[in-house]
């Protein structure tokens, strides 16, 4: 089981500092990045590849009453539960009914391991890092702050994710029990 | 874990394991102590027996380094040798020393870690030191003496102790953890393979090769259950381990609010997980020091109702039906309950129409507990929700009662061990969910005819009354457009309270091995945690009393 989720401070603190670092990245002659990227809706979305424990085919879920509502459900992954997030419902998308190509990507966010459901993974992508840009101002909204940049590469376009950013603990008050 | 800065890191860890008991074996014999010379009974037995104890620390302390504990369990060998001649006819002040000793003492050994600063201990030593000079006793040149026959006495009292212990390993508590993770994977296993061996029995019937595999899966399960039994039982501490440290907190708010006040322990020696205990100190303490700080009187007021100067709390605690029961009560004021209504319906909560049931909620409201008000005015209530918060996380009920003048009562009931429940499995629209057996008291099958609506609420004809018969659709949120047939109720009880819950299937029995909640999960209130079921799929363990609490505000 993941401990308890570190305070929001120090997530930002820790997003500013990869920030900072990523920036220094970007001068120094490392040339590529490791991303893994996954469908939803039509857009292609991407993590790097150091997060990502493993991928999944989407196992049976298990519902659980008044957890919040991005939560799909639990799912038994090799005797560890694995909570199951929506990716869709906090990035603001209509969920989607699991397909046969749906997947579940295992994350590891600073020990918070967690499974990312999703329409579709393509594969690992090695991108140069001078196709990676900031995105458009209109897009960076405080809600959207979880877009860290755009890569624009082979006709593709990527939009990459901050997952502690998207995935930050909410503050949803727990359903009551009354009615 | 060693720590850096300590080369004795681990070594430290062990000197708390073997010093922290003693030194709270020493502090409460020193509040015995006290007491018997109050009550001008002979207390030598009680010093000679510490000798030991005592010793035992100083050596230990001397050996890391830590001179604040060598020190202060000297200076009370000191003051007990010189008692020990003098043990019939104290100086009053001597009582009080050496209780204020022994808590130090116990409050140094458990901050060892940190190689605590030695002023509180040298304040203590001179007291004793100038204690002693008053004294003058005779008994101070004949140190010596006394030193050697001490040491003897030692000597004596550790050899019994290695005989009792010859046998006994010290274990990391975390290793307990980490086999009955293990065994519950077992568990688990087990409960696939029995579930394949039904199947195959079903496809094939009942052939030889079949029934000898089925005997073979049964008798696995079997031994499964005896090494979870025993697994379980070696993860219990008898309760005392955790309230023999309470006379001492007792004695010290008791004096510190300026009040008299006996404690009454009985049923120390109940048996419970230690992961419960872990988490049931906090909250038993919380009741006990409301009980003497709010409900004890002070001896002026207790001598004008006509009551004995000195209060009585008594700390009870017993095995009842598979659970442990735990009684706190005192012989206090009672509960204010005008009061308590008056700020119950400033909350919104109106009580007058109702009695006892209805003061048993309002105590517990969080809103009431936090308004200075009322602990004012009333004197009880102070942080009462967070007690029966955390009573409820360990899956436990409280209740209260009270007589105004005669005192108030909270009633703890708790399970025995918190990693291995066993539980009802039910399904409700494809759902899974594991029921806590403790608290199903029937399962019923549901005529259509048998549950009736009134007020849109379903109600059925239960053992001489009417019980409130929810649809566990509707509670678990997972009503569909067509419901599949709701075959069976179940009816939960807890705390005098009853409730049934429309279900479709009864799954079966299971030992359920619980897995906490995902942090990511929120915090649901009607879900206490998750297992995974013997064909692989997470089930959730409902909260019985939640579930029994929401009925009863819902209805």
């Amino acid at each position: 089981m993941p401990g308890e989720s570190p305070p929001s401070g120090l997530l930002d603190f820790a997003a500013a500092v990869a920030a900072a670092a990523t920036e220094e990245a970007g001068s120094a002659p490392v040339p590529e990045r490791h991303l893994l990227t996954f469908m939803l809706e039509r857009e292609e979305f991407g993590i790097p590849i150091t997060q990502v424990r493993e991928v999944i085919r989407v196992p049976e879920l298990t519902r659980v009453p008044q957890a919040p509502a991005h939560v799909r459900g639990v799912a038994n992954l090799r005797g560890r539960i694995l909570a199951v997030v929506e990716l869709r419902a906090r990035l603001g998308l209509a969920a989607a009914e699991v397909s046969p190509r749906s997947r579940i990507v295992v994350v590891d966010i600073r020990g918070r391991v967690l499974g990312l459901l999703v329409d579709a993974v393509s594969q690992v992508t090695k991108v140069p890092e001078t196709a990676v840009a900031p995105p458009p101002e209109e897009v960076r909204t405080a809600e959207a702050d979880y877009v860290t940049a755009v890569v624009r590469w082979q006709s593709r376009m990527i939009i990459l994710l901050d997952l502690e950013k998207a995935l930050a603990p909410t503050e949803s008050p727990s359903s009551q029990v009354d009615r | 874990m060693t720590d850096e800065t300590n080369p004795f890191g681990e070594l430290v860890e062990e000197y708390v394991l073997e010093c922290l008991p003693l030194a709270e074996q020493v502090a409460d014999a020193f509040v015995a102590v006290e007491r018997c010379w109050r009550e001008g009974e002979d207390a030598s037995a009680l010093l000679t027996a510490i000798a030991g104890p005592l010793h035992t620390i100083k050596g230990n302390s001397a050996m890391m380094g830590l001179a604040a504990m060598r020190d202060t369990a000297h200076a009370l060998e000191d003051a007990c040798g010189v008692l020990r001649h003098d043990a019939e006819s104290p100086d009053p002040a001597a009582g009080a020393l050496l209780a204020a000793g022994g808590s130090l003492l116990v409050e140094l050994v458990r901050r060892a870690r940190d190689n605590p600063e030695a002023d509180e201990a040298l304040e203590f030593v001179e007291r004793v030191r100038q204690w002693l000079a008053r004294g003058a006793s005779p008994a101070l040149e004949t140190q010596p003496e006394r030193r050697r026959t001490e040491r003897r006495g030692t000597a004596s009292s550790a050899g019994q102790a290695d005989d009792r212990s010859a046998s006994v390993v010290r274990v990391d508590f975390r290793r307990l953890d980490a086999m009955l993770e293990i065994l519950g994977e077992g568990l688990i296993q087990q409960a696939a393979l029995t579930e394949s061996v039904r199947g195959l029995t079903r496809r094939i019937g009942p052939a030889d090769q079949v029934s000898r595999l089925d005997q073979a899966v049964v008798a696995l399960e079997k031994t499964l259950k005896r090494l979870e039994s025993t697994l379980m039982e070696t993860r219990l501490l008898p309760l005392s381990t955790v309230v023999s440290r309470f006379p001492r907190l007792v004695r010290d708010t008791a004096e510190a609010e300026g009040k008299r006040v006996r404690l009454l322990l009985s049923g120390g020696e109940t048996p419970l997980d230690k992961a419960v205990l872990d988490r049931l100190s906090e909250p038993v303490l919380h009741l006990l020091t409301n009980a003497i700080v709010h409900g004890i009187e002070s001896p002026g007021e207790r001598r004008a109702v006509g009551k004995s100067d000195e209060g009585t709390v008594r700390l009870t605690a017993a095995p009842e039906a598979g659970r442990v029961v735990i009684r706190v009560s005192d012989d206090g004021r009672g509960l204010d309950e005008q009061a308590i209504r008056r700020k119950g319906e400033s909350l919104g909560r109106d009580g007058r129409s109702e009695s006892g049931l209805a003061l048993r909620d309002l105590i517990f409201l969080p809103g009431l507990s936090t308004a200075p008000q009322v602990s004012a005015l009333a004197g009880r209530g102070v942080g009462l929700d967070v007690v029966a918060g955390a009573i409820h996380a360990l899956g436990g009920t409280i209740d209260v009662e009270t007589a105004p003048g005669a005192g108030t009562s909270f009633t703890l009931s708790l399970p025995v061990t918190l990693a291995i429940v066993r539980s009802l499995i039910v399904e409700v629209d494809q759902e899974r969910y594991a029921l806590p057996l403790a608290h199903v008291a029937e399962t019923v099958r549901a005529e259509p005819e048998a549950i009736r609506q009134i007020n849109h609420r379903g109600v059925a004809a239960w053992r001489g009354g009417l019980i409130h018969v929810a649809d566990g659709g509707d509670v678990l949120e997972t009503r569909q457009a067509r419901p599949a047939g709701r075959r069976f109720y179940v009816v939960m009880a807890a705390a005098g309270r009853r409730r049934g819950l429309l279900v479709d299937r009864l799954v079966g029995h299971q030992d359920v091995v619980v897995k906490s909640l995902d942090p990511e999960l929120g915090r649901p209130v009607l879900v206490s945690g998750t297992t995974i079921l013997g064909d692989g799929r997470v089930a959730c363990i409902l909260d019985a009393v939640r579930l029994l609490e929401g009925g009863r505000r819902a209805g």
